[in-house]
């Protein structure tokens, strides 16, 4: 009987087992690739039963134009995952956070950049919350990734932009410093870029460019959070883990240019 | 098999096992499926501006970090968490935004220094 | 006579034996449940193989999308459309709306009515113009005659194999040029060093290896159709795959058994069965249209 009982409780497990395995596999199938206006796109929805607005839709590609990854990410201290902030209406109204730079008085391009969440609201705030709370809305932005990205040299998959080149051709400015929020510091020293090899033989070195990386975002935003080896080889980052979102995954993934660009990284000769 | 549990024993005692391990089971999917259990931050209260003044000196160095002796940084590390109680005592907004700034700045040198550590073995 | 202990053990043995039978259902139910089936499931028929019902956003509007892969991919390689254009290997998973076809996006990165090929204009995709309505070659479910070209007069004099066409032995031939590169869509970067074939062991001991061609599939897809998002992993052996995996449209079965020839096609990947096991599995040819 107690074997029976213990047959039964094995079959039992191992269905359950195969039906929460059914439920969380979601790899090998090829999703849609998000379009270039789409990409970066971030839904903030911490708070989904506080207030009557929508969830907050953040697009990447606007903000990355002006600004260089380390002022909001290391700087104004924003998480790099959707969520992760746990950003509050509150804390945008004291002037962190989102509200560091909308608070209704900085000026950027010529313009005052609007105020979110504002301590005390009425009616005809409305239309500035929904600029921002704008998730399954049909909120006209102010900013046209069309119109923005004309003039940009073009790259494939992600924006659809090579945001290198806007930038060495200084078609887009991003500033890395921000009164108030920034801290003045010396300018890095210059890092040296270096070579990865892959695993798989016969796939092109990864060239990183250590330089590049650091005018973007700084030391802090990448050490210790991102890659805590401090010795280069001892830590082995696979392309499963990449995709998954660890190491290079934390950008390369959904903001900077995505994992199906194989030569971007793969390139034997160091990119000019 | 030799499966002898005494618990057995009893009416519906094999039923309620079963269901605790049915919901032990979902509850484990439900964790990896949700990401694995998130940490939160503490109290708040309030503290002067000295702390800031101090918090700019200490993480206006990072970009310098790799020209650091061993000692210096050992030092900003430490100045990195005498600061943290003071931070801890502000309001939940600024707690929640400095204690971030200053982890990463303490982070970072932390790193710097086990790099230099392992470089001289 | 029966002793209160030996009616104890009855009842207990009785219970036990419930219990196992319960178990057993389950076990049965998730199994199926899980789709942990066996054998794949025979294919419909070749002119319906591969047709994608596209109903997000149109069902109360023009109708239901039907696309059919046979056209699009006589005419381009898989890379084009599921990197280039960028559309997911599954129904409904990309979007598509009217909207994004507008903007040149989707479909309207072809059809966009500017567009010429083969010397003709491709007609565009959601038009607003009045008299350029052509929604029904597209929203053509149900829809008799809507639809310009035909499965069995485009296909007649294209190779066939055991199931449809051959695609492969219709491209040796040349009968059908598939393009790799669509002006102002693709991008042309460095090219990679192409792949090994190699092989690659079965799970069970009694099915012969799969013998998988890296330089066709590259040919056809690429390296990013399938890297990293259908195997992130680029070392052999790392990953797991199995028949369950294909049978539910991951891995292998993210083509296969919905586009690419059917998983009943056992000695296509598994070239050498065994003298006792079929060549294929019943494909099918009499069955209803899904």
């Amino acid at each position: 009987m107690n074997k029976r009982i213990s047959i039964a409780l094995v079959l039992i497990l191992v269905s359950c087992g195969l039906l929460c395995g059914q439920a969380l596999s979601q790899t090998g199938v090829k999703k849609k690739r998000p379009l270039p206006y789409e990409y970066g796109r971030v839904i903030i929805n911490n708070y989904p039963d506080k207030a009557d607005l929508a969830p907050v839709v953040f697009e990447h590609w606007i903000h990355r134009s002006m600004f260089t990854c380390r002022v909001c990410h290391v700087d104004i201290g924003f998480a790099m995952k959707a969520g992760g902030t746990d950003i509050k209406a509150a804390d945008n109204a004291r002037g962190y956070y989102c509200g560091a730079c909308h608070n209704g008085k900085m000026v950027a391009d010529g313009k005052t950049v609007f105020q979110a969440c504002s301590r005390k609201v009425n009616v005809e705030d409305e239309k500035r919350c929904v600029r921002c709370h704008s998730y399954g809305q049909k909120v006209a932005s102010d900013f046209d990734f069309f119109q923005f990205s004309q003039p940009l040299p073009k790259e494939r998959f992600g924006n659809g932009l090579d945001w290198e080149k806007s930038e060495e051709l200084g078609l887009i400015k991003p500033a890395s410093y921000l009164p108030g929020v920034s801290i003045q510091k010396n300018s890095l020293a210059v890092q040296k870029d270096f070579a990865l090899n892959p695993k798989v033989e016969g796939m092109p070195n990864i060239i990183f460019s250590h330089k590049k990386h650091t005018v973007w975002n700084g030391c802090e935003l990448c050490h210790p959070d991102i890659f805590m080896g401090v010795k280069r080889g001892t830590v082995k980052y696979s392309m499963v883990d990449i995709s998954e979102g660890k190491s290079c995954g934390a950008c390369h993934t959904t903001v900077a240019f995505p994992l199906t660009d194989c030569q971007r990284c793969h390139s034997k000769p160091v990119q000019p | 098999m030799v499966f002898k549990p005494k618990f057995f024993k009893g009416k519906f005692r094999a039923t309620i096992i079963t269901v605790l391990l049915f919901l032990g089971l979902a509850g484990v999917c439900a964790l990896r499926a949700s990401g694995g259990p998130q940490s939160s931050a503490a109290q708040a209260d309030q503290a002067k501006e000295s702390w800031r003044k101090e918090f700019d000196s200490i993480c206006a160095k990072t970009q310098d970090a790799m020209t650091f002796s061993q000692e210096e940084l050992t030092d900003l590390i430490r100045r990195c968490d005498a600061l943290l109680p003071q931070i801890e005592k502000l309001d939940e907004t600024r707690k929640k935004v400095y204690v971030g700034r200053l982890r990463m700045c303490r982070g970072l040198y932390a790193y710097v220094l086990d790099a230099k550590k392992k470089e001289k073995k | 006579m029966p002793t209160s202990s030996m009616q104890k053990r009855k009842r207990r043995n009785e219970r036990g034996l419930l219990l196992l039978v319960l178990a057993s259902l389950a076990f049965l139910l998730g199994n199926i449940a899980s789709a942990q089936i066996y054998l794949p499931k025979p294919p419909p028929e070749p002119s319906e193989y591969g047709k994608v019902i596209l109903d997000n956003y149109s069902t109360a509007g023009p109708g239901p999308v039907v696309f059919d892969h046979w056209l699009h991919r006589s005419k381009f390689t898989c890379r084009v459309c599921h990197v280039d254009v960028g559309f997911a290997m599954q129904a409904k998973a990309t979007g598509i709306s009217a909207k994004t076809n507008r903007e040149g996006f989707h479909c309207g990165a072809c059809h966009d009515g500017k567009r010429v090929f083969e010397g003709k204009t491709i007609f565009a995709a959601c038009s607003d113009a009045a008299n350029d309505k052509q929604c029904d070659r597209c929203h053509s479910l149900g829809k008799k005659g809507a639809r310009k070209y035909e499965y069995r007069t485009f296909t007649a004099k294209f190779p066939k194999g055991i199931y449809g066409v051959n695609w492969e032995v219709a491209e040796k031939s040349g009968v059908i040029k598939p393009i790799d590169f669509v002006e102002g869509l693709s991008v042309r970067k460095a090219p990679m060093r192409s792949r090994e074939d190699f092989a690659v062991k079965a799970g069970y001991s009694w099915v012969h290896p799969i013998g998988f061609s890296h330089e066709k599939h590259s040919i056809w897809n690429g390296c990013e159709l399938c890297h990293p998002e259908i195997f992130p992993t680029a070392q052999k052996g790392t990953i797991r795959f199995s028949m369950f995996s294909n049978i539910e449209g991951r891995d292998c079965g993210a083509c296969h058994g919905k586009v690419a020839f059917p998983l009943n096609n056992c000695q296509s990947c598994h070239p050498n069965g065994p003298l006792w096991a079929p060549g294929t599995l019943p494909i099918g040819q009499s069955r209803k249209v899904r």
